[in-house]
């Protein structure tokens, strides 16, 4: 039984062939498709349209079987895709794109889910995606999170095995999250840790950004590979640049105009927020172009620093209110006066020793004094 | 074995006053354009801060971690006779511790005292230039580095006395102020002589000069030993002690003034309650209290302009004093060279370096930025209040076939007392 | 290993360790040299010591940083003032006056002040950089300076400039991935910090030793320092 192509189910559904036309435009819009290498993706058609690419794949592949796993999670980054107002994306990737397992979107609980994900994965074995969200703990066995009885480093085996491509999404999945932070109790790590001989995609954020999400599934589905990455493994499309780089602040910063405290004039002013300890210039992410909620606004528009929630260790990157360029590790004024005791205490024995080569040194020299040395006690130099 | 009497009187002789000062050298290398040796000559090894190399070498080698590191990988060398024997030559015939070094330098290492170090440590290994070891033995043995000996010096006195008919007194008990001579002014300039004691009679001084403590000048001081200095300077102390006087007066000299009053008390007893001036200020001083009378324009026939003596200006402070009194004596021909008081250029004679022959050339070549300076102003006279500077200034000007008249101040109030 | 970990690493346990150096380092050097011994001056004082002081500090930084040129030294030396003093100035507006230097004495001091507008700052990055190179120039042409340059002091240019060349690219976002040249910029920071112990450039601390006392010899004897 040939599946039935998206663009039939679409059609269905009642989307007109012309609404669908604009679907494809802006779905590969999401994609960043300008990144994407479309000839080699399709084979035959030369120089398409971005829209056309879209549609070309739309037209011909079935729903994307998709697995969601969570692990040490808040499932932010899956509340982050429910609630956003983007129609498109809920509806879209939710409903018409397919997620056959979300421990928190599915309505089915306990076996019977466990059981719709494992029939899932014996029918489209190779060729489903497989999503995972929170941080698989390595730990003890895995054991801080379990879920239907088995340790996640298990389940997220078990699914990889079979996954076509893997997409970490949230900060979690990514390097280890929050779990991660100092010090780290459950060894909480990145997906792609582990998972080493299937292709893998970070999404980090915290949470991510929902249309990064999607955008990274849809490139999937649309180009039948995983968008290029940088070396941390995030699509560039959304992560090739820094917050920094499209910051509306950023004029601000280059003309040196910053918020010295939270709500002072500056701040007022909409003034760069890097004294304020804005991590924007190291962290890569599309929230400055792309922004939440359908452009709305992100956290420094709306006057807070960025925490650099797309970066590994984001936690542990000197405190969200210190200074980007502060080092993040400072002796405190115990071990401050440790060190300077030490060197003073160095000091003090070369000067001990130097004394006695002095001592040394001038007993070396004595010779008969006259008179004048006889009749006075001799203080010295010239100070 | 010299190399290590060397190197154990740097280490004796450092402490934070030394190790500071070298450790504050960023190898800038501007204190090169402050010693006019550098500037006449061009040779970059007279740069002040290279003078102090091998004092900066045992120090480090020994007493700093830094140090026996580089020595260890090589990166240095340990001091040798041979480069004492270089450094010698360096450190006596192209610096005369003029200290111009130490205003220029922006860390302000006072690098003259410094290179005074260098030469503690030659004088202890015994490389120092023949002619001024052989000064300083004179003075040792004889008394004055001239070769002056008691009769000689008791002559001339005579001499003086008899030839400008004016009083000298000798010994005298009950004295309020010594005053001690150089030999130099002895032999070479008595009118300056005869002129310090015309003055203070004039001024009522009850004075003395004394047949112990009968020479200011301090080769010791000149060769860095600081036994020798400390003798030499001890025979006036305690003429001063025996004849129970309140002042000891410097003559016209530069170093002596700088070795009794800014350095004797560091290194050795001084009498109690004995001040310590220099003729100059002690001569403005009369001149202030009106204790003596100058004529005014007796001296304004000719463009005359002073030359601040290096130990007396830069190192003693006494550069209002003299100025006053030119502008009494030559009202319109004073004129200032360039640069002046604490920024002047040394005659390049101190130092001991006029007494040692092998620096005649360096000696000249310095002079002639000297020269320079008068020319530039049209000078016709110079004066000065050291005797040293006097002598390198006649030397010199007779070298250079110039015509400027040399004149030392006590020789020009003494012409002008009314 | 990425850069994004280098720059962790850098911010952290590196620079951490070069601090502690640093510290380590700089309490020994002044400890061995205070404790070399100081003698009483026993020499009766002509002037005020303590006005000399003032005088000569003041000399240093407020008056002839304006006037070179009434020094006759100047003349002949007028490279090495002139970009030896607009490398210092440079130094000085750039690590108190720069953002981002603010914040790293803010978090190890706790205070912290506004700052100079970034193209002011970004100028004198770029005077110091020339100073620099200018001085390296004539460190390598002048007489005096090629015999008193040891393998040492050529370390502390290389020490000092890259730093400086580093943090102007990366303020500048001129060239290569920002976590890139700013983990070149703390790596380069942190070679600095552990090789001023060992060398020169530790004159910051006893400029403190020769100028006090030079001003004081000169205000014993009451002359101008």
């Amino acid at each position: 039984m040939k599946e039935k192509t998206i663009y039939e189910h679409l059609r269905e559904k009642g989307l007109s062939r012309r609404d669908f036309m604009k679907l494809c435009g802006t779905i590969a819009g999401m994609m960043g498709l300008e990144l994407a290498p479309p000839v080699k993706a399709l084979g035959k058609l030369a120089h398409p349209t971005p829209a056309e690419v879209v549609a070309q794949a739309l037209t011909t592949k079935p729903k994307l079987p998709i697995i969601w796993l969570e692990f040490q999670d808040c499932a932010g980054c899956s509340e982050a895709i429910s609630r956003s107002s983007s129609p498109l994306l809920s509806k879209l990737v939710l409903n018409d794109i397919a997620i056959e397992y979300h421990e928190t979107l599915m309505a089915a609980a306990g076996f019977q889910a466990e059981k719709a994900k494992e029939e899932c994965m014996k029918k489209y074995w190779g060729k489903y995606v497989l999503v995972v969200e929170g941080s698989p703990t390595l730990a003890d066995d895995g054991i801080y999170c379990v879920v239907a009885g088995k340790s996640n480093l298990d389940l997220l085996k078990e699914a990889a095995a079979g996954a076509a491509a893997i997409i970490a999404t949230g900060n979690c999945a990514s390097f280890g999250g929050i779990p991660a932070a100092h010090p780290n109790p459950t060894r909480a790590v990145g997906v792609a840790d582990l998972i080493k001989d299937k292709p893998v995609v970070n999404i980090p954020g915290c949470p991510a950004i929902p249309e990064v999400t999607t955008g990274t599934i849809l490139h999937f589905l649309v180009m039948g590979e995983l968008p290029k990455t940088d070396e941390l493994k995030r699509p560039l499309p959304f992560y090739g640049n820094t917050v920094h780089d499209h910051c509306l602040r950023r004029p601000f910063y280059e003309a040196g105009k910053f918020a010295e405290s939270f709500d002072d004039e500056g701040a007022r002013k909409g003034y760069c927020l890097y004294k304020l300890g804005c991590k924007g210039p190291t962290t890569y992410n599309a929230c400055a172009g792309l922004k939440w909620e359908r452009g709305l606004s992100y956290p420094v528009q709306s006057g807070h620093p960025c925490l650099g929630c797309s970066q590994p260790h984001f936690w542990d990157g000197g405190g969200f209110y210190e200074g980007q360029s502060a080092p993040t590790i400072i002796p405190d004024k115990g071990s401050t006066a440790t060190l300077v005791g030490a060197g003073v205490a160095v000091g003090a024995a070369l000067a001990g020793v130097n004394a006695i080569k002095k001592n040394r040194a001038k007993k070396a020299l004595t010779k008969n004094a006259g008179p004048e040395a006889k009749a006075e006690p001799e203080p010295k130099k010239e100070a | 074995m010299k190399t290590q009497s060397a190197i154990n009187t740097y280490l004796k002789e450092t402490g934070g006053w030394v190790a500071s000062q070298l450790e504050a050298c960023t190898r800038c290398g501007i204190c090169a354009e402050a010693c006019h040796f550098y500037q006449a000559l061009g040779n970059p090894e007279y740069a002040p801060i290279w003078k102090l190399e091998p004092l900066r070498r045992a120090y480090e080698q020994r007493f700093t971690i830094a140090g026996k590191l580089k020595l260890a990988l090589g990166l240095e060398k340990k001091l040798t006779d041979a480069d004492l024997e270089h450094w010698s030559k360096i450190v006596y015939e192209a610096c005369t511790v003029c200290n111009k070094c130490a205003h220029v330098c922006p860390m302000g290492i006072e690098l003259g005292p410094l290179i005074h170090e260098v030469r503690a440590g030659m004088a202890a290994a015994g490389v120092v230039p023949g002619d001024l070891a052989e000064a300083t033995e004179k003075q040792r043995t004889v008394g004055s580095p001239l070769g002056v000996t008691d009769e000689m010096w008791r002559e001339r006195i005579d001499w003086i006395t008899d030839e400008w008919e004016v009083d000298i007194p000798v010994d005298k008990a009950g004295a309020e102020s010594l005053m001690v001579f150089t030999s130099i002014e002895l032999m070479k300039f008595p009118d300056n002589l005869a002129a310090i004691a015309k003055i203070l009679n004039k001024a009522g001084e009850n004075w003395t000069v004394s047949s112990t403590g009968r020479e200011v000048v301090n080769f010791g001081y000149f060769e860095a030993d600081e036994e020798l200095t400390k003798l030499f300077m001890y025979r006036v102390f305690k003429a001063a002690e025996d004849l129970g006087v309140k002042k000891i007066i410097i003559s016209e000299c530069g170093h002596a003034y700088d070795a009794f009053r800014w350095t004797a008390h560091n290194i050795m007893k001084v009498p109690a309650g004995v001040k310590i001036v220099h003729i100059t200020e002690y001569i403005h001083e009369l001149w202030k209290t009106g204790r003596i009378k100058l004529k005014e324009g007796a001296f304004d026939a000719e463009t005359i302009t002073f030359h601040d003596s290096c130990k007396i200006q830069r190192r003693g402070g006494i550069i209002k004093q003299p100025r006053e009194i030119l502008k009494v004596l030559a009202p319109t021909r004073f004129k200032e060279m360039t640069p002046n008081k604490e920024q002047s250029m040394c005659c390049g004679g101190g130092g001991g370096v006029i007494s040692i022959k092998e620096a005649d050339a360096n000696r000249y070549a310095v002079f002639e930025m000297k020269l320079e300076q008068m020319r530039d102003i049209q000078a016709q006279a110079v004066c000065m209040v050291c005797s040293n500077c006097r002598l390198q200034f006649v030397d010199s000007l007779a070298h250079f076939n110039s015509t400027i008249k040399v004149h030392g101040l006590a020789e020009m109030v003494a012409k002008a007392l009314i | 290993m990425n850069w994004t970990e280098i720059l962790t690493f850098s911010r952290g346990p590196l620079l951490h360790v070069a601090l502690m150096i640093f510290i380590v380092g700089m309490s020994y050097r002044l400890v061995r040299v205070l404790l070399l011994g100081w003698e009483r001056d026993r020499v009766p004082n002509k002037g005020s010591k303590i006005w000399g002081v003032i005088l000569n500090y003041l000399k240093g930084l407020v008056v002839l940083p304006f006037i070179p040129w009434v020094r006759r030294t100047f003349r002949n030396n007028a490279l090495t003032f002139i970009a030896g003093g607009l490398f210092h100035l440079s130094l000085f507006v750039v690590l108190a006056f720069g953002t981002a230097h603010i914040l790293v004495w803010k978090s190890l001091c706790g205070i912290s002040w506004k700052s100079l507008p970034t193209p002011v700052v970004a100028f004198f990055s770029a005077t110091g950089i020339i100073s620099l190179i200018v001085l390296l120039i004539n460190r390598l042409t002048h007489p005096v300076l090629k015999i008193l340059t040891k393998l040492p002091v050529w370390i502390n240019w290389v020490m000092v400039f890259l730093p400086m060349v580093t943090g102007f690219i990366m303020a500048r976002h001129l060239w290569f991935r920002y976590e890139v040249i700013f983990s070149l910029h703390l790596i380069s920071v942190s070679l600095l910090l552990i090789w001023i112990p060992l060398g020169r450039i530790s004159h910051f601390l006893f400029y403190f030793f020769s100028k006090t006392i030079h001003g004081a010899q000169a205000g014993k004897r009451a002359i101008v320092p």
